[in-house]
């Protein structure tokens, strides 16, 4: 056998052997009897971080307890890959249902209408998407309210003391970042005590999250209060604090006022060891419930109604920290 | 005077960059007043510290007419490495080499399967990156990890007043440096790159020459991953994420082809300061977030245009040596 041949053999079956590998990996919610055959549910994630992690939790608990199946996949944030995903759920595992993370709103367009020609039901959770005709169910968070409780939290610091605001920005096609941005912005318009002094952007990318909060710090020494749009950007954010000398605990004069939004570990932590302020926790385990939900009514032959619901986070703040935290996805183990 | 402006003319020819700098770090001094202090250049060199020793790395693979698109995930396995239970409470020393040895292995992976098979270091490379961001994220789960205290000194303390990061991507540049232009491993990169054919007919040993290429890009890479981990505080799934470009730009406008043969360490150094000086820039004038990206943009596409009209043919024929 010719050495190329030979390669190309062992590519071959190494490509197998991985194909073999990955759909073998493609997580089964635990059956029971194996008798009847079990709806299954098919999930598509545009990628997996820690609230993707908990979304996946939401969805596997809610799914157990409905006695369904899922059958999950990832797609490394690549539009196109997702569509292929979703292709082969609907037409090679033939699920039941589908709950999609859309990567792009708009891009997922040709996925919805596959699943909608093939009758099967189509829950957009945590992104719009923007074909809303043909979906059978949406549950969002509200980013633009969350970026106004956010900002809330400002205005009221901001009567105790003059705010000057860093506000950093997340990833600019991410519609998530500009609602978030968006109301927050909104929300401290004309208030005299809340200044935004420089506005960052991050690309959700933690190096470029610290480096730009050090060169602001650096540009406006007067800073007193940081925005950060995302929990996983705050350990940036208190490494830029920390390298400039201005990370202190709340209540301490040299205290930099941070705000943040999505309740994870990281931010229940802060909160707990009093470096964070205020964090706006986003309803994950609202998403797995009702999406089920919607898909029980829809394979019963019903319409969901209303078709699109928008969930705003909680407020979790120094004062409620104690009552509320039990509520926020993230406070379990942090 | 004379010699003054002798010394300029020859920087120019050797580094067109330089000036171009010079003239960006004196502009944003003059017009921004806190842009021109000892603090903030210091903030800039510690900045651009984890992407000089990326870069590095990068320039060598780039040198053998290769590219390593693996960079920013390898970056994250090297950090999810580092965070893993395994690694959590041994000794920093032990820890560090354990790094090195995870970038020298990746690297390896990438050098023996480009060297070793006709498929193009793109598509190698490529596949490679799946595979590290996905091994690294079954390693941290997709979570956040704090990194513990003992690890955070490398991107974090200084020495004589000389900050960590500054120090190790100062010494990667000098010893950069030194391989390129000192050893016989230098000369056969430049060879390898120039002419691949050629360097196969006289002898030079080709394929060994590109493993340890990549292997040196693997290993710098680790180093980087080590400095930018111990700045952030903590391990997360987006570390490193589409870094690869920034590092490619950073190569490319210092001047190294990506045709391979010509390029210089000290040009991606300048490249990677230019990269960071000018982010500073955008965040000291307060532009608009839309226009951060356009000016990320802007430079990769001048950086592309260059080394697609070899602008550098002008001043190769100015000076005798191709190598800083």
């Amino acid at each position: 056998m010719h050495a190329p041949t030979f390669i190309r053999w062992t590519a071959a079956l190494a490509a197998s052997a991985l194909v073999l590998t990955g759909c073998g990996s493609s997580q089964k919610a635990s059956g029971s009897d194996g008798s009847a055959k079990k709806i299954t549910i098919g999930v598509s994630f545009d990628l997996l971080n820690a609230i993707r992690q908990a979304e996946k939790s939401a969805i596997e608990k809610a799914t157990t307890e409905a006695g369904y199946e899922v059958v999950f996949t990832v797609a490394d944030k690549d539009p196109q890959k997702q569509s292929s995903q979703i292709q082969d759920l609907i037409q090679t595992r033939k699920v039941d249902a589908l709950i999609v993370i859309a990567q792009d709103g708009q891009q997922i367009a040709s996925s919805v209408s596959l699943a909608k020609a093939r009758n099967v039901p189509f829950i957009a959770i945590d992104r719009a998407v923007a074909d809303q005709q043909n979906i059978t169910f949406q549950i969002t968070g509200d980013p633009v309210a969350d970026g106004k409780l956010s900002a809330a939290e400002f205005v009221d610091a901001g009567k105790t003391k003059p705010l000057k605001v860093l506000e950093l920005v997340g990833a600019l096609t991410d519609q998530n970042a500009i609602g978030r941005r968006d109301g927050f912005n909104e929300a401290l318009k004309g208030d005299p005590n809340v200044t935004v002094v420089s506005q960052v952007p991050t690309n959700w990318d933690p190096a470029q999250a610290l480096d730009g909060t050090s060169n602001a710090l650096q540009k406006n020494p007067d800073i007193n209060a940081i925005f950060v749009p995302s929990d996983f950007l705050l350990p940036s954010v208190q490494s830029a604090l920390k390298a400039a000398g201005r990370l202190a605990p709340v209540g301490d004069p040299g205290h930099v006022f941070l705000v943040t939004i999505d309740g994870d570990q990281n931010g229940c932590k802060a909160m707990r060891d009093k470096t964070l302020d205020a964090d706006i926790a986003t309803p994950v385990d609202d998403f797995g419930k009702q999406a089920i939900s919607g898909i029980t009514t829809a394979l019963g032959g019903k319409s969901v109604s209303p078709n699109s619901v928008q969930t705003k986070g909680l407020s979790l703040d120094q004062a409620n920290f104690a009552t509320t935290s039990s509520q926020v996805w993230g406070c379990d183990g942090a | 005077m004379r010699s003054a402006s002798q010394w300029c003319a020859r920087a120019l020819r050797r580094q067109p960059l330089l000036p171009v700098w010079l003239v960006l770090v004196l502009a944003l001094s003059g017009l921004y007043g806190e842009f021109g202090t000892v603090a903030n250049f210091r903030n800039i060199a510690i900045q651009a510290s984890p992407l000089i020793i990326a870069a590095v790395g990068a320039t060598f693979v780039i040198m053998t007419a290769g590219i390593d698109l693996s960079v920013g995930s390898m970056l994250f396995l090297a950090a999810a490495i580092e965070s893993s239970w395994a690694l959590a409470s041994a000794p920093a020393g032990v820890v560090f080499a354990a790094i090195a040895a995870t970038g020298l292995l990746m690297g390896l992976v990438n050098g023996v399967a480009v060297a070793l098979t006709r498929v193009p270091a793109l598509i190698v490379t490529l596949a490679s990156m799946q595979v590290f961001r996905g091994a690294g994220g079954h390693i941290t789960g997709q979570q956040n990890i704090d990194l513990p205290a003992h690890l955070r000194g490398i991107g974090t303390s200084s020495l004589l007043g000389v900050p960590a990061p500054v120090l190790l991507a100062a010494a990667t540049a000098l010893g950069g440096v030194l391989v390129f232009g000192r050893t016989v491993f230098g000369r056969y990169l430049q060879a390898v790159g120039s002419n691949r054919a050629a360097a196969l007919n006289a002898g030079l040993p080709v394929r060994a020459v590109t493993i340890g290429a990549y292997a040196l890009a693997g290993v710098l890479a680790a180093l980087a991953s080590l400095t930018q981990t111990a700045r952030l505080g903590a391990v997360q799934p987006s570390i490193g994420d589409g870094y690869e470009l920034t590092v490619i730009t950073a190569v490319v406008l210092g001047g190294t082809s990506l045709f391979g043969g010509r390029g210089s360490i000290t040009g991606t150094v300048l490249g990677a300061l230019v990269l960071t000086t000018a982010q500073t820039g955008l965040v000291f004038s307060g532009a608009s977030p839309y226009v951060f990206d356009i000016v990320r943009g802007g430079i990769l596409l001048v950086a592309v245009i260059a080394a697609g009209t070899r602008w550098r043919t002008l001043a190769q024929a100015l000076r005798p040596a191709a190598v800083s």
